[in-house]
């Protein structure tokens, strides 16, 4: 089991173009962000479940978390 | 013609006169409508250095040839006029239903002129037009009339009205409609209320002429698909535009204490999850919108309801006055919407009048026994009901704006007067975004942020550089993001959802017939805001250069805390930044555009001789 990362917008520019990504829990989703190169400043928000959670959040084994791009278009 | 509804209606407010024209061909041709139809219009019947508020001001109604179509959004109008906050060009875009009734109904736009002699209302019902009796409706609020008169005329009809702000002449009372939609910023409500206008109902049962409606209803749908499978789609639907609050504070952009800081130590508690737990009621659309944003809200706290707040209300009459309570800002929020004010303004304004209460520049009698510590909600909502009113001292010295408040309490309050041109700046601390700071500098309204939200591209590229992408990234928002209003949709679809700008032009062209690329469209819109520019130049004695300086605060007092804590930009980078703008604008030195530039846009035999406006 691992996290599913789902990334939006042009945040895809960082995982290689994939909606899709998964990685190992255990850190936080800014931990995470690191990992991939993707600044914390360019996500707007993180949701799992329909809710928001913060980039502190340290998602399990099996979730699904959302990034979504500050901007979908400009 | 098709994609209009192909007739303007003229309301003579003075003589009770109401007639009809066509809609002129040419200036659909060369300024598409909405925003671009207002602004062309204020130029051309707008005497040079009139009264904002007398009876040669005019109030430009005017909706765009995709308002009221099935494409994405297609629910936005503009107000244009002669602002009496800023003495310069306003124009002010709103949401909600009554953009597509109008033209069912039959109008692009109406044009309202003179002053009537005793209070009244428009009625719009398809061919019979009206002005009717409004002493009875005088005083109410907004909230208040609209629901009364769609008891009285019918739930069909959909109603602008002002509060008792736009009456009393507050100089940034907006225009609301839809219970929670405003054309909200310049004082669109304050030449209402002088022309003495309270409200205007408008039902339609007519249509739009489309050019090639199968292919029209093709791209329609396929545009409406985009946004619908966009992936950003829930979480920006869920929580609507306050879904940055969080993402502004970790960044240090979220106005807190009237933008002495960015970074707000209660932000977490006026997140957006946390006003979609507490009193966020149900979502919210406009006409035709695939992603509502509105989210109507109920606080037991203060048994009120709300449409809101939004981010920019959450900024300013929240963090930005050092309110942690989001009961508490949908409070200050329903006041506003009832009374009919500027959230923006109103909280800007508010924020001025708290720092000098702390600096000890105002006092407890001059506050009118108020504690206006940041923080005080009470105060806060005491105080908006004062401005409304012109009640007592203050609020009649805060209902004149910023700008001119500071100027008459002087003792360097001026240095935290958070406006640029007259205008109070919308809720995004601006001490290290170059970008974001420049698109305040040169907005044509003044310090508004929806003409360009640049702060990403600070982020994307460096928040303090000083470059000439920077201008030009800018200038690319300051085109796109202004020709949504000419076209009157929202801008929503493309910047949260990511819709591709590749959707517009087709969809124009299926509509009106007439064949104009993604580039014609650009070029339409830098020619309006080459005449916004120009409307600036005629109407402000001395305008140039000066007019484009930033807040005081962003470029003299650093940040304090969070991320940009002890920065700031240095003046002569927002200088700097102002000389690559104006240079890739086609303009001079000064700020004005060059002979050249209106030669390229076609406006040179509609402004003529440039320096004989100065």
């Amino acid at each position: 089991m691992a996290v599913t990362l789902v990334a939006t917008g042009g945040l895809r520019e960082y995982t290689g173009g994939l909606q899709e990504l998964e990685v190992a829990a255990g850190p936080t989703v800014k931990e995470m962000l690191g990992t991939l190169g993707i600044r914390p400043e360019l996500v707007a928000a993180v949701m799992r479940n329909r809710e928001l959670v913060s980039k502190d959040y340290r998602p399990e084994d099996g979730e699904t978390v959302v990034l979504v791009a500050v901007l979908g278009g400009g | 013609m098709y994609g209009y509804a192909g007739r303007v209606l003229r309301v003579d407010l003075t003589r009770g006169i109401i007639t009809r024209e066509p809609t002129p061909e040419a200036v659909v041709r060369d300024y598409l409508g909405a925003r671009g139809m207002g602004a062309y219009l204020l130029w051309t019947e707008v005497p040079k250095r009139t009264d904002p508020l007398g009876p040669g001001n005019k109030l430009f109604l005017s909706t765009g040839p995709l308002s009221g179509t099935l494409f994405p959004g297609a629910g936005k109008m503009d107000f244009t006029t002669k602002s009496p906050l800023t003495g310069g060009y306003a124009g002010a875009s709103m949401g909600g239903m009554l953009a597509a009734e109008l033209k069912y109904a039959g109008y692009d736009a109406v044009i309202l002129e003179g002053i009537s002699p005793r209070p009244v209302y428009l009625y719009i019902d398809d061919e019979r037009v009206e002005l009717r009796p409004a002493d009875a409706y005088w005083g109410q609020g907004s909230l208040t009339l609209e629901k009364r008169l769609k008891d009285e005329l019918g739930e069909d009809f959909q109603i602008a009205t002002i509060g008792p702000a736009g009456e009393k002449l507050v100089k940034y009372a907006c225009i609301s409609h839809d219970f929670g939609r405003q054309a909200g910023r310049g004082g669109v409500g304050t030449v209402m209320g002088a022309k003495k206008l309270k409200a205007i109902a408008v039902r339609g049962s007519g249509g739009i002429p489309i050019a090639d409606t199968a292919e029209f209803v093709r791209l329609a749908r396929e545009a409406y698909r985009a946004c619908k499978e966009a992936e950003g789609l829930e979480a920006w639907t869920r929580y609507g535009t306050m879904m940055v609050t969080s993402w502004c504070n970790e960044n240090a952009a979220l106005p807190t204490r009237n933008f002495q800081s960015g970074t707000f130590e209660q932000g977490a508690s006026i997140y957006a999850s946390v006003h979609r737990k507490t009193i966020v009621v149900t979502d919210k659309a406009c006409f035709g919108c695939p992603s509502p944003c509105g989210k109507y809200s109920h606080s037991k706290k203060h048994n009120i309801y709300v449409e809101g707040p939004e981010y920019e209300t959450n900024g300013m009459l929240g963090s930005d006055l050092g309110l942690g309570d989001i009961e508490d800002i949908a409070k200050a929020n329903q006041l506003c919407d009832e009374l009919g004010l500027d959230s923006i303004s109103t909280g800007g304004t508010i924020a001025w009048a708290m720092e000098c209460y702390e600096k000890g520049i105002l006092n407890r009698e001059q506050s009118g026994g108020l504690d206006l510590r940041f923080g005080n909600a009470e105060a806060v909502f005491d105080l908006i009901d004062r401005v409304a009113h012109r009640d007592g001292w203050l609020g009649n010295l805060l209902a004149e704006g910023v700008k001119r408040a500071a100027s008459a309490v002087g003792q360097d309050s001026e240095k935290w007067a958070v406006h640029v041109k007259g205008m109070e700046q919308s809720a995004y601390d601006t001490h290290s975004a170059t970008s974001m700071l420049l698109a305040y500098m040169t907005a044509d309204v003044g310090a508004h942020h929806n003409r360009a939200w640049a702060i990403t591209y600070d982020l994307a590229v460096g928040r303090d550089r000083v470059t000439p992408e920077k201008a030009a990234k800018v200038i690319e928002l300051q085109h796109i993001r202004p020709l949504m209003d000419t076209l009157g949709c929202c801008r929503l679809q493309w910047v949260e959802l990511g819709m591709p700008l590749s959707c517009y032009a087709p969809a124009l062209q299926a509509l009106t017939g007439v064949q104009r690329s993604w580039e014609d469209l650009l070029h339409i819109s830098e020619r309006i805001w080459n005449l916004t520019r120009m409307v600036w130049v005629r109407e402000v004695e001395g305008f140039g250069r000066a007019w484009d300086s930033p807040a005081t605060r962003f470029v003299r007092e650093p940040a304090v805390g969070g991320v940009t804590d002890g920065k700031l930009t240095p003046p002569l980078a927002a200088q700097q930044m102002l000389d690559y703008y104006y240079e890739q604008r086609g303009w001079d030195a000064n700020g004005i555009p060059t002979s050249e530039t209106l030669q390229r846009l076609g406006l040179s035999d509609l402004v003529g001789d440039r320096s004989a406006w100065r």
